[in-house]
């Protein structure tokens, strides 16, 4: 049994020695394929990381007509924290608020000397849950915001999160339409190079059929053979893509305007990057025996 | 050894290879398969190596019916049968060495048993000092008898050529037929397919006759 397996191994070396430019060609077309789609995994996993990042920043403001007394805030706080989709209560009353905008205009704030404290409405701010943070949670907390308080106008960025959701619901459109069509494109390229390596070999096939070869042992050599590629061709696109993802991806999104500060990219987990290896193996395995069942006919 | 009833072999629904062939060749036997290009030689040869099944009939190698196996068994019935071609069919890439031993790997031989029989297969074609030598480094009576070497190998109950001699002169086929030669004188059953009639008057021995596709001639050879 152990001179087989080791047969198996030594034959799927001694292949990959005797036809380098085969060998080299399957390799780097398995490379490419993978790191591609790897690639597009990546730019779609770190936009919907982004666009979670914005919509962290949801939050709704109800301006009120009229500023509360003082007992009555700590009532409303905690009938606003009743509601289920509701996270946090801020309360701004028109003092803080009129603070705030002094401190957004710096330098300029003494424009605002001598105008009224109470200028400025009091308001409630609102953080919303991460599941309630789309177009039909909000639409429920200010539902319930209006029953329960005399407000006068309400911000909550409406347009930005429906263009937000259509966005959304297009990316994950686009992604799967894009990446199943990489991920066959990929398949398709690399059984058909596998496919001419075994072309270029078929004579050795025919020979080994000839001599009382079992199917079992003319497959298990081109399989591993495919394997080792494939494991090849997976650390390959993985290298190429931790060079691209720090020197080209890191540098390109920080540089685009809407990223928030402070994001961080995504990069493949380990068990991503272990699934990405493992799929250059299988993508490997499968290539060659798709392939050799046209070459191989006892 | 070989039986054969009623076997037709046809590629399309007019073109029939091999009609009708009914024959039997015993354990031990030399016999030539002869006849025109196109008469069907080389069909009759690939169905007992089970590399075409017959549309029609049964053949029967060593008393098994070999038109009903699968591709386990049939691989298991190429072990018994060692086959040589006109072209030779060597692995160009492999040294002479790696081509004959190619044939024993095949079939999961240690690999001790493997040198062991490769120098004796090589030895008796007279090739054990080319051992590391690539086929295209070797003129075609060499090669051919590299390709004798990897049908040996195995010690094959049954030797099938196909016009083995077709690209050498007389000289080098006269030693090749040698070996066939001692090959039977072992036990092994030999059919020779060929167009050479001179072989068979310097090696008589019996001779089957093939004419588009339908066995017309069946000759013992003649006391001498």
């Amino acid at each position: 049994m152990l001179d087989v397996i080791r047969y198996f191994i030594l034959r799927a070396l001694r292949n990959m020695r005797q036809w380098p430019l085969l060998c080299f060609a399957s390799i780097l077309t398995m490379a490419v394929a993978l790191a591609t789609v790897a690639t597009f995994f990546l730019v779609v996993v770190n936009i919907e990381q982004l666009a979670t990042r914005w919509t962290q920043e949801i939050q709704v403001i109800a301006y009120l007509k009229k500023a509360p007394s003082q007992n009555n805030i700590a009532n409303i706080t905690k009938n606003l924290k009743q509601i289920p989709e509701v996270e946090t209560v801020k309360y701004v009353s028109q003092s803080d608020a009129m603070d705030r905008f002094k401190s957004h205009l710096g330098n300029d704030a003494s424009l605002l000397e001598g105008v009224s404290k109470n200028l400025l409405p009091a308001s409630f701010e609102l953080g919303i849950h991460s599941e309630f943070r789309n177009q039909d949670g909000i639409a429920t907390v200010i539902e319930k915001l209006e029953n329960q308080l005399d407000v006068d106008d309400l911000r909550y960025g409406q347009q930005w999160l429906e263009r937000f959701n259509h966005f959304a619901e297009m990316l994950r459109f686009v992604s799967m339409v894009l990446g199943g069509f990489l991920l066959f494109a990929a398949l398709f390229i690399v059984s058909n190079t596998i496919k001419l390596t075994l072309y270029a070999r078929r004579d050795e096939l025919e020979i080994m059929a000839l001599v009382g070869a079992t199917m079992r042992f003319i497959k298990i050599p081109f399989m591993l053979e495919g394997a080792i590629q494939g494991l090849l061709g997976g650390l390959i696109s993985l290298a190429f893509l931790t060079f691209s993802f720090v020197f080209i991806l890191t540098r390109s999104i920080e540089s685009f305007w809407l990223t928030p500060s402070g994001f961080n990219l995504v990069f493949l987990s380990t068990n991503q990057q272990i699934l990405l290896v493992l799929s250059g193996v299988l993508l490997g395995v499968l290539g060659s025996l798709s392939s050799l069942r046209r070459f191989v006919r006892i | 050894m070989i039986q054969l009833f009623n076997v037709t072999k046809k590629y399309g629904a007019d073109s029939a290879a091999v009609k009708d062939m009914t024959l039997q060749i015993d354990k031990g036997e030399f016999v030539y398969v002869t006849g025109a290009s196109g008469a069907g030689k080389t069909t009759f040869l690939r169905m007992l190596y089970s590399a075409e099944k017959p549309t029609k009939g049964q053949i029967l190698i060593d008393g098994q019916n070999i038109t009903r196996f699968h591709s386990r068994q049939i691989a298991f019935l190429r072990r018994k049968i060692g086959v040589v071609f006109q072209d030779f069919k060597l692995l160009q890439s492999r040294t002479v060495y790696e081509n004959v031993a190619f044939a024993l790997e095949a079939q999961g031989k240690k690999r001790y048993e493997v040198s062991k029989k490769v120098y004796q297969a090589l030895k008796e074609v007279g090739l054990e000092h080319r051992l590391q030598r690539k086929p295209l480094e070797l003129s075609g009576g060499e090669q051919q008898r590299i390709a004798i070497a990897r049908a040996l190998v195995v010690d094959p109950l049954i030797l099938l050529a196909d016009e083995p001699s077709g690209n050498l002169d007389q000289d080098v086929t006269f030693e090749i037929m040698e070996l066939f030669k001692r090959a039977n004188a072992r036990g092994t059953t030999v059919l020779l397919a060929t167009h050479d009639h001179s072989l068979n008057k310097r090696f008589p021995r019996r001779v089957l006759t093939l004419d588009q596709g339908k066995l017309i001639g069946d000759q013992q050879p003649m006391a001498v």
